[in-house]
């Protein structure tokens, strides 16, 4: 039996980003992670919530769901989404560290009835891969090795900052340039070519309000990819994922290109290289641009 | 950008100074209490993604600010160009939250009523967010990414989406979009009820 998370899972989860949150649970058993899904929880706002509704509310839509969190009594509160990360863990430390905050933030929580310390941890799914389970537990699981998979490792923004370290102190990995994804590649037996724009940015959720002023962002990347000859591009954010799939007809037909690159979660990775079910848990199925050469790949 | 340079030149444009400003952001931005650390060394202007975009970078903003420049400020462009990327925010060596205080200026900057930050694709996008998470406690991906559409006219919003159709249709296929009812929380009144108290407590203290 393993360690028992609560689960913030994120509304994209629900949406564009269902393969991640597939496949992170039907990876995070044989990792040892139990997920126990957090009660009712609502959206963290992002990177947009702000500009229209301001500070405090943006930040009382995390504290809802860590309300949530403390009564259901795990320590540790898991969510895979970036953005969902950035937003609680925030919170969370000014709620716990930010004089004067955690009034103000309680006032609000109490017009529901609620209330919320500042005393849980917020953890990223990546972060407890690193530090609570380990490469090695990785390595164990791997029964058909991605041998031969050249894969571009791409972390983006919010995974690693401004948070590269835990709520717990210490690190998990630095800001500039992170290994974890490049570790977590490898150990699925796949190769982690060399990829300078590993911490580049999408465009975040200006891609999917103006679209052309993202695309050059967007086809930066895939020259990148493309240049080092990765079979994919792999990423732990779903923003990413999105943008960076969904776009790249735009950036052929702007640039005169013809990228063609699948885009995926880590998990998915793993889940196939620990011999699940090709769709039903590492949701090939759900990339549309087609991610089969993962399953090709993979030693029988 | 002679225009821009010239308007940085006390007296040699119409644009208003107000030394009150300053003081203003450093009390109510969120993160405006470390603007006054900023040592204009560029690092974050050079960092940003979107940097050619805006009418001025992080650094020259900030100087702005300190200059009283209140209407150039709230009127600049910036704001809606950040990515949130965080570069800034772990690499300024003077620990200023750059884009904390970005995003903030931008809020403070629409609801002070100028109309350039109330037009923004940014303030659209985010009426529209926070429509869904008001009304679900989700966000509904096909429902407020139509209601942005439709900010824009009927005509325009039929355009958008007859645009993005395809993209749609590969969502539904490989189950990245549903079909049905929108997802929603059983506390959407309690949602409500904490949100609506927040936008007090921060009138209350901002005044804004
Ligand atoms: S990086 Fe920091 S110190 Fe340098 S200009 Fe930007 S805000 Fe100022
Ligand atoms: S977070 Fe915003 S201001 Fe900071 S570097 Fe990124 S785009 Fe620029």
């Amino acid at each position: 039996m393993g360690k028992k998370y609560t689960y913030y899972p994120g509304c994209s989860s629900e949406s564009s980003g269902s393969h991640l949150d597939v496949s992170l649970r039907a990876v995070a058993p044989k990792l040892g992670i139990e997920l126990e899904d957090l009660n009712d929880w609502n959206c963290c706002g992002a990177s947009v919530a702000h500009v229209e509704a301001g500070a405090l509310p943006a930040s009382a839509l995390s504290a809802r769901n860590l309300a949530n969190a403390r009564a259901q009594g795990n320590q540790d509160v898991l969510t895979a989404c970036a953005a969902c990360y950035l937003k609680t863990h925030h919170t969370n430390e000014k709620i716990r560290d930010k004089p004067g905050f955690k009034e103000k933030i309680n006032e609000a929580l109490g017009a529901a009835g609620q209330s919320y310390d500042g005393d849980l941890h917020v953890r990223h799914a990546c972060e407890v891969i690193v530090n609570d389970v380990g490469l090695d537990k990785i390595k164990e699981q791997v029964t058909n090795p991605l041998e031969g998979l050249k894969v571009a490792g791409y972390v983006g923004c919010q995974t690693v900052r401004p948070f590269a370290g835990t709520e717990g102190g210490g690190d998990y990995d630095t800001y500039e340039d992170p290994e974890f994804l490049d570790d977590f590649i490898r150990s699925t037996g796949a190769e982690a070519v060399e990829f300078d724009s590993k911490t580049a940015c999408c465009g975040g959720a200006i891609a999917l309000m103006s679209p052309d002023r993202t695309l050059g962002l967007i086809k930066k990347i895939l020259d990148e990819a493309k240049e080092k000859e990765a079979d994919c591009i792999a990423t732990p954010c779903p923003l990413c994922q999105q943008n960076v799939e969904m776009y790249q007809a735009a950036v052929n037909k702007e640039y005169g290109t013809d990228f063609q690159i699948p885009v995926v979660f880590y998990s998915q990775l793993m889940a196939v290289a620990f011999g699940m079910d090709v769709n039903k848990d590492a949701c090939l199925d759900r990339n549309f641009i087609s991610a089969d050469v993962i399953a090709q790949k993979a030693r029988k | 950008m002679t225009a821009n340079m010239a308007a940085t030149i006390p007296g040699q444009s119409a644009r208003k100074y107000d030394l009150g400003f300053a003081r203003w952001v450093y009390e109510n931005i969120e993160g405006g209490d470390k603007l006054s650390m900023c040592m204009q060394c560029g690092v974050c202007s050079g960092s940003c993604p979107l940097g050619t975009e805006m009418d001025y970078g992080p650094r020259k903003l900030f100087m702005m600010v300190r200059a009283g420049m209140k209407d150039a400020v709230l009127k600049a462009n910036t704001m809606y160009n950040c990515t949130s990327c965080y570069s800034c925010v772990v690499r300024c060596p003077r620990g200023v939250p750059v884009q904390y205080i970005l995003q903030d200026l931008g809020r403070a900057a629409a609801r002070m009523g100028y109309q350039e930050a109330k037009t923004t694709d940014n303030a659209r996008f985010a009426k529209a967010f926070i429509w869904s998470t008001r009304k679900f406690g989700r966000t509904d991906e096909r429902l407020f990414t139509f209601k942005y559409y439709l900010s824009f006219g009927l005509g325009e919003a039929i355009k958008k989406a007859m645009a993005n159709m395809s993209i749609a249709i590969k969502l539904v296929k490989t189950k990245r979009m549903h079909l049905g009812m929108p997802h929603r929380i059983k506390g959407t009144k309690d949602l409500n009820a904490i949100l609506a108290k927040a936008a007090e407590i921060e009138k209350r203290e901002q005044g804004i």
